[in-house]
């Protein structure tokens, strides 16, 4: 396989969830993402790694247009957006935005606002659902991330853990068709991270679509179906997370996966 | 004597509140518009931002006064001693809260922005619910300071015969010659004007922080 970019989609996913084709991004002329391909089936759970600098973050992001990427085209549970100079119009990107929820690194939750508040406000807004309703929902989800007592809570009150599971609880809210993780346990120490991972590995097993940047290789080989190698901006391979992790086909990929393992 | 001093100077707390207070509010809702202007995509409203910031605050505020109250009558705008004070210090007072908001903006983490951005809130949600609130709970010590210090400048009204404090302290100096005790009845006027402010804004800003940990 070697250097050679780009996934062929699994067998049973023709037109899948997620299909990204030909994605790049470029600061001026130095190149940041190119030619990233994946398609994924309903329900698959991909995780991504590879070394910082790889180009993850920049990938994920660009899926919801947190960053605007230069090139390539995305669609995802029916939203679609062609990438060019020009900004996509706001109903595709609103789409794109409603279709994907994010978990980010440092959580990001509202700091001026409780655990219920950060849950209920974008339901009303983005949603247009009533306060009961939306509270209705946030006490679900609170209960599913196993944290229905902090409904009452500001976040600087909460571990960060739980913080990072009211954030996924705030996203669910929305009714995501995929998930995407930009390394949600990077934050925590390790013994915290397990309860996310946790959360995280509940979602999945209800058929949840998620894309999982991640250093977290028992999650990737676990979890995931498949796992993504990123390096220097594009893929250096994609395959079933077992395979990956044992008999990887890049040079590049077996040096990392080295580093990561053997420490 | 002193009561009698007291009496008659403090007949200018009034107006040395409302001409604090006015300047204070018209200030703070014209630096509102001029943080978003400077902000603003477009370039030349960006500059005009920018260059009224910078030029309004480094002109003294006696100079301002002194432009507003004299020089305008020549081009037929003729203003009360009030109004020439309340303009003058909102004028002033719109640089230096546009600057506040400015460095309260800047202490909101990116995260914040980019966390409404995935939920997909609108600019305008973000702005009002998530953005404004927190860099209003970041300013407040700021604002509460500018505003003891807008309540001291407040006494150069004074000279362009606003009845405040200094104008009384100044007409008691002059009829009983109890130059310095008027003047030291004037100074305790402005410690506790100050000491209110500044406890109330300390009560808010730690009633702030209780509840939502420090930022």
């Amino acid at each position: 396989m070697g250097l050679s970019f780009g996934t062929k989609a699994p067998p049973t996913a023709l037109s899948g969830e997620v299909e990204v084709s030909g994605l790049g991004k470029k600061y001026g002329v130095i190149e940041v993402l190119k030619d990233v391909n994946i398609s994924m089936a309903e329900g698959e759970v991909v995780s991504v790694i590879g070394p910082s600098g790889a180009g993850k973050s920049t990938f994920l992001r660009c899926l919801n247009y947190l960053e605007k990427p230069s090139s390539g085209t995305i669609a995802i549970g029916g939203a679609r957006v062609v990438a060019g100079e020009k900004l996509p119009d706001k109903a595709s990107l609103d789409h794109l935005r409603r279709v994907t929820g994010m978990v980010f690194q440092s959580f990001n939750l509202f700091p001026h606002l409780t655990v219920m508040e950060n849950i209920t406000l974008p339901q009303r807004k983005v949603l247009g659902s009533s306060k009961e309703q939306a509270e209705e929902v946030a006490n679900q989800l609170l209960k599913r991330v196993g944290l229905p007592e902090k409904a009452k809570a500001y976040p600087a009150r909460l571990s960060g853990g739980q913080q990072q599971r009211i954030a996924i609880a705030r996203a669910l809210a929305l009714s995501p068709k995929v998930m995407l993780f930009d390394e949600p346990t990077s934050a925590l120490d390790p013994e915290i991270g397990l309860e996310v991972l946790a959360v995280m590995r509940d979602l999945a097993d209800e058929g949840m679509t998620m894309l999982v940047v991640t250093h977290e290789m028992h999650f990737a080989r676990d979890v995931s179906e498949r796992i993504m190698v990123m390096g220097n901006g594009g893929v250096l391979e994609i395959g079933p997370s077992r395979q990956v992790m044992s008999e990887p086909q890049n040079d590049r990929t077996r040096q990392f996966l080295k580093a990561v393992l053997d420490r | 004597m002193i009561t009698q001093l007291l009496t008659s100077i403090a007949q200018g707390v009034g107006l040395t509140l409302y001409v604090t207070g006015a300047s204070l509010l018209f200030g703070g809702l014209i630096g509102l518009v001029l943080v978003g202007a400077a902000r603003s995509p477009i370039a030349i409203i960006r500059a005009a931002a920018t260059l009224y910031i910078n030029v309004v605050r480094v002109i003294p505020p006696i100079t301002w006064l002194f432009l507003i109250y004299f020089g305008l009558p020549q081009y037929a705008l003729r203003l009360s001693t009030l109004q020439a004070a309340i303009i003058g210090f909102s004028i002033i007072a719109s640089a230096f809260m546009a600057e506040i908001y400015r460095s309260g903006l800047l202490s909101i983490p990116d995260g914040q922005r980019e966390a409404a951005h995935a939920l997909g809130l609108s600019p305008f949600t973000t702005v009002g619910h998530i953005i404004t609130p927190q860099a209003f709970r970041v300013a407040l010590p700021a604002i509460a300071t500018y505003g003891i210090g807008l309540l001291k400048d407040s006494a150069l009204a004074s000279t362009i015969g606003v009845r405040e404090i200094t104008y009384y302290a100044q007409q008691s100096a002059k009829q009983t010659h109890e130059g310095l005790l008027s003047f030291v009845v004037a100074g305790a006027l402005y410690i506790i004007i100050s000491l209110v402010v500044a406890l109330v804004a300390r009560r808010v800003d730690l009633k702030l922080r209780r509840k939502i940990g420090v930022l």
